[in-house]
């Protein structure tokens, strides 16, 4: 069992390293290739070669003699030759890019789900051995969310992580540096938008990420209120209230929408900022890099393949800037999902089973429980729900207990069954502290019948055999009928396979009640 | 109604919303797609020298630029807007079909169901509107005006493009098709994993005391490492679209930017070919837009189909047949009841309560008592009308209960059920359930009754405490809370179904003598276990196996000797 996120992370070091590494294979393919299709361009149109002999751009030249060095086997035609040469490379170079990326989009997917896998496990693992306390203090709902859907986004962290965290920043600073080395002027054009496009976009999404806070919590309550109809749908019809109850939830719905548009106000205006800020900046390329074209009397090809260029590396630089923009997404929820998790998993569990305690048997007659001044309060110096109860039981005594609703019946249970501790005070279990008694066994030899009968989803069986997985058939049988169920169950064609639904739903109050007296019998 | 047609009449509504979508989505696309057209256009004026076109040119695409921003904020907030129209009403008419369908059907389908359709289908649905109307009428439109655009820049590249173009679509269809069943199996499987948690984690007291931890972990596990492998292959398989797609797009790049290169430099041989630097600047542009809404068109393909799923199932529940309710007289003041030769069971083939008869007289204490299974829940089912007899009638004043409309007919009862249900609100707001116009004292003064005062007085925010379904209260306390309401109502006829049987005997001596003191000239039907309540009933009905065994009052059945007499006797020796 993990007691952090970042334990799992750690796990998978190599992977977190290989898979962004091979991933920058491909980013650097993907920033040359509108280079290399500028040197075809110069070097196989017009007066090609002149075109690059006056140029000064290191990368072209080593570009334009790397071309070269394919030779010319065209005699004839040397611009169809350097421009087919060019083609090949660029898809040599894409096909050798797409091989190593899918390592890394096959490292990741491994790595991901491993990762989420532990985290689950370690999760449950984790409120498993919770007390009634921790449980408490979390509440059932977040302990499942975290548990479904927190997991899921650390493990869609993992993904996108190795995916993404290089290739984005590294194709957008890439292609600001080869823009300023092509051309300084139409350079700075980029290093402008840049900041400003993921400003609109990061202002944008803080904005709404608020709003969606309050989307989700409307939205809860509009589930809420469609389990407590369903619930309650009895009641409801019985008080003659469905008017008032479809009334009331139209008021939930119509709140919610009211959010949601406002959501989808501020999503609106992204893609129209975004897209007129790369607008203008095309323009001004082309408006930076034609006056000196209209100034110069000859055809400068150099200067107008570059503008093609920048105009491409424009267009990959804004698609990339979206996918970046969705991996800080990714990653921002990821990161809050982990620190959800590592707040369960950090909490220890206050109630353990302590080392080295051992069994102890004791003979009939002997004291077997003693309460000794014991407390319970459910909160910190909260009311507390017992004050001061001393009593002793031996062996093979019976005790009864009595008192009005909430006088804190259940909760004395509680601490017999060390779903709780006592605040002040001992309980003595055996002769020995019951925190010092080996929690499994303890809970072993005391059987406990709920107020409120549960069953699990599966059979009959299954849930006999809960309390004792080797109980043989005829030791069911004999369970069942001692609990006054045999009589029903045995209708049953299927007997002991007989279905039970969630919450064993399909039985009545008191013939789930009956099962579970098998249960602690068998 | 076909779920096609039902979509049809969530849609008309939103005419006008769909003319506004229409024509911004059309300027937008001009206005985006024309931008590589004249920026070709003005490098190849810049290249021969004409200043006046070059400005014409980039300040023509400047202006379309901007009324394609303004186009897209409109089309990206109409569509939005209506969206969320169309799930409002969707959402609000699944609540209405909620309390318009039986008690049968919606106990039959499962709770999480339901709440899945109003919350996960709807978010769906909206999430598919929403990708379609952006994403396919943006990329449809995109891609033919693209290929307008193309053809005007340069024809024979065009048709390369075209020829080239299924390519990237087979691709990505292919890969899309292979992960989407992998998607399936992995949410199914996602699905049992979060059963099991849900159960031990809502159970966990149940399974500590059983030590059954190791065994659910076991379980967890085990269904988390299938989980895992599924996972594993539905990850790497959806992984190959973008690098696929962006190998395939690459290649028709290059393809298409080399011979351009090629045809510029033969267009001084053979003019036909047409090509310049500017044109093919357009060109590449529009090779690279070109294939970005088939990607995005194939991405939302499975966001439709999850919504075109969602919005079946929502169809399929509001098509479910509605409860019958055909009676429509009213009926006040209730003097008779009689079940005349009635049969009822849950299911077909099963035999519950047959040939019961028996007439209960206004102001009559009635209370009904047998062995778990016995029906006698049931039988109050069928009295309150949440389930119709299969035979026979029920008679209220002489008149068939399904000549009764529902409502005017339950407007007489109050019932306390075995089944406590309070809902998320505040003490005060969930006794005041029962009668919404009661003022604040009466609520207070019902509570005192039903001797729910005294342990709401001592919570820290008293009547204002808020209390939720599963959290808040004990048992007897929620039932205090449930008999509360039935005091403030003072309804003709009172239904007990086991009210009392978490609430400690003290207390319970309180309430009886409190509902006694309630229902002198009032009817009251009472289930109950702990015989010592009932023993003042005017009738005493004995139930086992769905017939009645014996009836009488206290004494004379338990002269009898009988059935009665032998569970009175267990109870108390």
């Amino acid at each position: 069992m993990i007691k952090k996120v970042s334990e799992s992370y750690r796990h998978h070091v190599i992977a977190f390293t290989l898979g962004p590494a091979l991933k920058m294979i491909e980013a650097v393919f993907d920033l040359l290739i509108p280079l290399i299709m500028k040197t075809i361009i110069d070097m196989s149109t017009f007066n090609g070669i002149s075109a690059i002999d006056s140029e000064t751009n290191p990368f072209i030249l080593k570009i334009a003699s790397f071309i070269r060095l394919f030779g010319t086997w065209i005699e004839d035609n040397q611009n169809l030759n350097y421009a087919i040469i060019g083609g090949v490379i660029i898809l040599v170079m894409g096909i050798l890019g797409f091989l190593t990326t899918m390592i890394t989009q096959y490292v990741a997917a491994r790595t991901a789900v491993l990762v989420g896998s532990e985290v689950r496990c370690s999760l449950y693992e984790k409120i498993l051995s919770f007390s009634k306390k921790e449980r408490e203090k979390f509440g059932n709902a977040r302990l499942l969310t975290t548990l479904n859907a927190d997991s899921y986004q650390v493990q869609q962290g993992v993904l996108i992580f190795i995916r993404l965290i290089v290739r984005a920043p590294f194709i957008i600073l890439g292609a600001l540096v080869i823009s300023l080395v092509l051309n300084w002027q139409i350079g700075l054009v980029f290093a402008s938008i840049i900041p400003l496009i993921l400003f609109v976009i990061f202002f944008i999404m803080r904005k709404s990420s608020k709003e969606y806070l309050n989307i989700q919590k409307k939205l809860d309550r509009i589930s809420i209120k469609t389990s407590d109809t369903i619930e309650g749908s009895k009641v409801i019809r019985a008080f003659n209230r469905q008017d008032y109850e479809i009334h009331s939830f139209e008021h939930l719905t119509k709140d919610y929408q009211t959010n949601a548009i406002k959501v989808a106000r501020l999503n609106a205006l992204i893609n129209p900022l975004t897209f007129a800020i790369i607008a203008l900046a095309t323009l001004a390329v082309v408006l930076f890099g034609g006056l000196p074209l209209l100034e110069s009397s000859q055809r400068d090809v150099a200067l107008s393949s570059t503008i093609i260029t920048e105009v491409a590396y424009l267009a990959q630089i804004f698609t990339t800037l979206v996918q970046l923009t969705n991996v800080v997404m990714v990653l921002t929820k990821s990161s809050v999902s982990k620190s959800r998790v590592d707040e369960i998993l950090s909490v220890k569990p206050s109630i353990t089973s302590k080392e080295g305690a051992k069994k102890i048997n004791i003979p009939d007659g002997k004291e077997i429980l003693r309460f000794d001044h014991v407390d319970l309060g459910y909160e910190e110096d909260g009311n507390l729900a017992l004050k001061d109860i001393s009593f002793e039981l031996n062996k093979g005594q019976s005790l009864g207990i009595i008192g009005g609703t909430g006088s804190g019946k259940s909760t004395l249970i509680n601490l017999i069954e060390r779903f709780l501790d006592t605040t002040h005070g001992t309980v003595f279990y055996k002769g020995e502290d019951i925190k010092n008694y080996p929690l499994k066994d303890l809970r072993d030899e005391i059987s406990l019948v709920f107020q409120h009968a549960v069953l699990f989803k599966g059979s009959i069986l299954s849930n006999m055999q809960m309390a004792n997985p080797d109980a043989s058939e005829e030791e069911i049988t004999k369970a069942l009928k001692d609990a006054m169920a045999y009589e029903f169950v045995s209708k049953y064609d299927d007997y002991l396979l007989y279905p039970v639904e969630e919450g064993g739903k399909n039985f009545s109050g008191g013939q789930r009640q009956r099962l579970s007296f098998g249960l602690v019998d068998g | 109604m076909n779920y096609k047609k039902r979509f049809l009449s969530y849609l008309l509504p939103q005419k006008r919303n769909i003319f506004f979508i229409a024509i911004s989505v059309l300027i937008f696309s001009i206005g985006q797609l024309s931008q590589p057209l004249f920026v070709g256009y003005a490098l190849d004026a810049a290249l021969n020298d004409d200043s006046k076109l070059f400005y014409i040119f980039v300040f023509v695409s400047l202006g379309l630029s901007i009324l394609a921003a303004i186009s897209d904020y409109i089309f990206e907030y109409v569509v939005g807007i209506m969206t969320q129209k169309m799930i409002l009403s969707m959402r609000n008419d699944v609540y209405q079909k909620l309390s318009r369908i039986s008690i049968d059907s919606i106990f039959k389908s499962s709770q999480g169901n339901i709440v899945q359709l109003e919350i996960g289908d709807v978010e769906n649905i909206a999430n598919g509107l929403f990708s379609v109307f952006k994403s396919l009428m943006e990329g449809l439109l995109a891609i033919l005006i693209t290929i307008l655009m193309m053809f005007v820049t340069n024809w024979i590249l065009a048709l390369g493009v075209i020829i080239l173009s299924p390519l990237s679509i087979l691709v990505s269809r292919f890969v899309a098709k292979f992960s989407h069943e992998h998607f399936q199996k992995q949410a199914k499987l996602q699905a049992s994993l979060n059963g099991i948690s849900l159960e031990g984690i809502n159970n966990s007291d149940l399974l500590q005391s059983f030590n059954y931890q190791d065994d659910s972990l076991r379980q967890y596990d085990c269904q988390n490492e299938i989980l895992r492998k599924e996972g594993k292959v539905a990850l790497f398989s959806a992984s190959w679209v973008n690098p696929s797609t962006r190998l395939v797009n690459n290649t028709i790049y290059v393809i298409i930017g080399i011979s351009g290169i090629i045809m510029i430099g033969l267009t001084p041989v053979y003019p036909i070919l047409s090509m310049t630097i500017g044109r093919l600047s357009s060109f590449l542009s529009y090779t690279n837009s070109y294939t970005k809404p088939f990607n995005e068109i194939s991405g939302v393909v499975s966001e439709y189909e999850a919504a075109v799923f969602a919005f079946k199932r929502i169809d399929d529940f509001l098509n479910q047949q509605e409860d019958i309710d055909e009676g429509n007289m009213d009926i006040d003041d209730i003097k008779e009841i009689q079940f005349k030769d009635m049969y009822f069971s849950y299911e077909k083939d099963q035999k519950l309560i047959e040939n019961f008869n028996r007439t209960i007289h206004k102001g009559e204490s009635v209370a009904i008592v047998g062995p778990t299974g016995a029906g006698k829940s049931t039988l109050i089912n069928v009295l309150m009308r949440f389930y119709d007899p299969v035979k026979g009638a029920i008679l209220y004043n002489g008149i068939k209960g399904t000549e009764i409309s529902k409502s005017a007919l339950r407007k007489n009862f109050g019932m306390v059920l075995q089944e406590t249900w309070i809902f998320s609100a505040t003490i005060m707001e969930n006794v005041r359930y029962a009668k919404p116009d009661a003022s604040d004292e009466e609520v207070i003064q019902a509570c005192k009754k039903a001797h729910a005062d005294t342990f709401i007085s001592t919570l820290p925010r008293g009547y204002d405490t808020l209390v939720s379904a599963k959290e808040g209260l004990s048992e007897g306390e929620r039932q205090m809370l449930t008999i509360a309401r039935v005091m403030l109502l003072e309804p003709d006829i009172v239904i007990l179904d086991e009210a009392t049987s978490n609430v400690d005997t003290r207390s319970e001596k309180l309430i009886t003598d409190a509902f006694d003191n309630m229902m002198k000239d009032r009817t009251s039907i009472v289930i109950a276990h702990r015989l010592s309540t009932i023993q003042r009933a005017d009738l005493i009905i004995v139930l086992k196996d769905g017939h009645i065994i014996e009836t009488g009052n206290h004494e004379t059945l338990m002269n009898q000797k009988g059935f009665y007499y032998s569970m009175y006797s267990s109870q108390f020796n």
